[in-house]
């Protein structure tokens, strides 16, 4: 797919001598939902960090048509590619506000208040909490925080590691419902990195599945939905 | 009622020298999460550079801005050289290494300046009729403009923590490393100039102190004590703890050594240790420290 906007083709990573991935091609198309699904060990997070310059990697990276595989996790975000981490990654000390600020912190010159309003106003929770502790937010708001404070950045992709983790089901619908409306509203792409296949891969436009590194099938989300291999092993649906 | 006042204001000025150098300390334990031994004798180090400088000729204030820069580059290079490349492999070994430097830099001066104690002029007036005199106490402006300093230095580093992008960084990085790597902070560089501006407060406390204490080897031995007892007992990750413990203690030292006759001056490191030890057991987290002072 010459005209994605994330290209990644041969990524290997690991911690020291383990290799965790072991060469993963995907792509991101502009505007286009990702879900790359898959259970615990898989290497979910070892992409997203891969992909954030957080470890070091192989294989090539390239978004917009530049290579980013070698940049620090700085140089990315620049780039326009934000991450909203596992478990949310908030700063627990810090106020909402400043939280989002810190999201910010690439940006160069100018003040970020336009950017704090848009997103009081997405997120009004975050208004009514700004001078508050982040830590002192329920996990769906913290989620909410750590979505905004990625978009502080004002990135072209976004990247979300587990989003629904330990979030109540309603809370994990209103999550994604978010999610597609910053595609359907702001023209984001996305990847996310799910276990949750039932939402995920109704949101998706595309899915990949991971399992111990490697990419083992992949589709359009309703593709994927039907498969009776991935209802068995990510829905618990037994054929 | 004049000696009682004259005692607290010398107590409080004292402890504004333990609250500057548990100020370095918890500025360094926050972000590092390690109390550095190393902290007192960087400021004494800057305190005998400060004295070279005087002696030929430099006008004090200068010579002061110039050592804190020295200090600044000392602890700096104290974190980039030893402290990082020792906390990856191993961070219980860092503590080890820190004495190590604390060791280090006690011989470095010595050989520099010798064993020899020696005096040093004060920034603020400091001649024998420099005082003012309230309800009949004396008070010396040179004591009171080390509680003037210590004011300045807390309002700068609020001005420092809670007014810019760097100290929005620099409290990022206290909280949540990887987090912060993930906003795009440079975490090593915050951490190097966290560690730089303690060293550059250690070495303003030692100037502050030297010329009421006499410039030696030793200058900063009792006082980092005391100012890590301060620390302790204000909340390791709080700086308003650190200013508010540091005074606390000058006062208890002013007490002890004034009034209560059976402990006396020989007793004042017992007594610190004994409110270390209270506090420890009975509030871990300190006066002002979050519950979760270890590391995670």
């Amino acid at each position: 797919m010459s005209d994605a906007l994330l290209d990644v083709t041969g990524l290997t990573a690991g911690y020291g001598p383990i290799e965790v991935l072991h060469g993963l091609d995907f792509s991101v198309a502009d505007g286009e939902i990702v879900v790359i699904l898959g259970a615990n060990g898989a290497g979910k997070t070892t992409t997203m960090r891969a992909l954030s310059g957080m470890i070091s990697r192989g294989g090539t990276i390239n978004f917009g048509g530049r290579s980013i595989g070698g940049m620090r996790p700085d140089a990315v975000l620049r780039a326009g590619v934000s991450q909203v981490p596992q478990g949310r990654g908030t700063f627990t000390d810090l106020s909402v506000e400043d939280n989002l600020l810190a999201g910010a912190y690439t940006l160069r010159g100018g003040t970020p208040g336009d950017d704090l309003d848009r997103w009081y106003g997405v997120f009004p929770r975050l208004a009514e909490r700004k001078d508050q502790k982040a830590g002192s937010l329920s996990g769906g708001e913290q989620q909410m925080l750590a979505i905004a404070r990625a978009m502080m950045n004002r990135p072209k992709l976004l990247l979300c590691d587990e989003p629904s983790l330990g979030l109540a089901p309603i809370i994990t619908q209103e999550l994604f419902q978010v999610l597609g409306d910053l595609r359907d509203e702001m023209g984001m792409s996305l990847l996310i990195v799910e276990q949750n296949a039932g939402l995920s891969l109704q949101l998706a436009d595309r899915a990949y599945v991971l399992e111990t590194g490697d990419i083992v099938a992949t589709g359009t989300g309703d593709e994927l939905l039907a498969d009776d291999t991935i209802k068995e092993a990510y829905l618990g649906v037994v054929s | 009622m004049s000696l009682f006042i004259e005692r607290m204001v010398n107590g409080l000025a004292d402890g504004a020298i333990y609250s500057l150098l548990a100020l370095a300390l918890v500025v360094i334990f926050r972000s590092t999460g390690q109390l550095n031994f190393a902290q007192g004798e960087i400021g004494t180090f800057g305190a005998f550079v400060v004295s070279t400088l005087t002696l030929s000729g430099w006008p004090v204030w200068i010579s002061i801005g110039t050592a804190m820069v020295v200090g600044f580059a000392i602890s700096a290079g104290v974190e980039r050289i030893v402290v990082r490349p020792i906390e990856t492999r191993n961070p219980g070994a860092v503590i080890v290494a820190l004495i190590g430097v604390f060791l280090a830099v006690n011989q470095l001066t010595a050989m520099i300046w010798g064993v020899d104690a020696r005096g040093l002029p004060s920034v603020f007036p400091d001649d024998a009729d420099d005082f003012v005199t309230v309800f009949g106490a004396p008070l010396r402006i040179a004591r009171l403009g080390i509680l003037a300093m210590l004011a300045v230095v807390v309002f700068l580093l609020w001005l420092l923590f809670n007014k810019t992008k760097i100290g929005l960084a620099m409290r990022a990085v206290a909280n949540n490393q990887e987090s912060s790597n993930l906003v795009g902070i440079r975490v090593g560089g915050i951490l190097l100039l966290g560690w730089g501006l303690a060293g550059a407060i250690g070495v303003l406390a030692a100037a502050m102190l030297a010329p009421s204490a006499g410039l030696t080897g030793t200058l900063m031995l009792g006082p980092f004590l005391l100012a890590s007892v301060a620390a302790v007992l204000g909340g390791l990750d709080s700086p308003l703890g650190a200013v508010v413990g540091g005074l606390l203690i000058g006062v208890t030292e002013a007490v002890i050594v004034g009034y209560v006759d059976f402990l006396g001056a020989d007793m004042l490191f017992p007594v610190m240790l004994v409110i270390l030890l209270a506090v420890l057991l009975l509030r871990p987290a300190g006066l002002f420290g979050s519950e979760r002072v270890e590391r995670v």
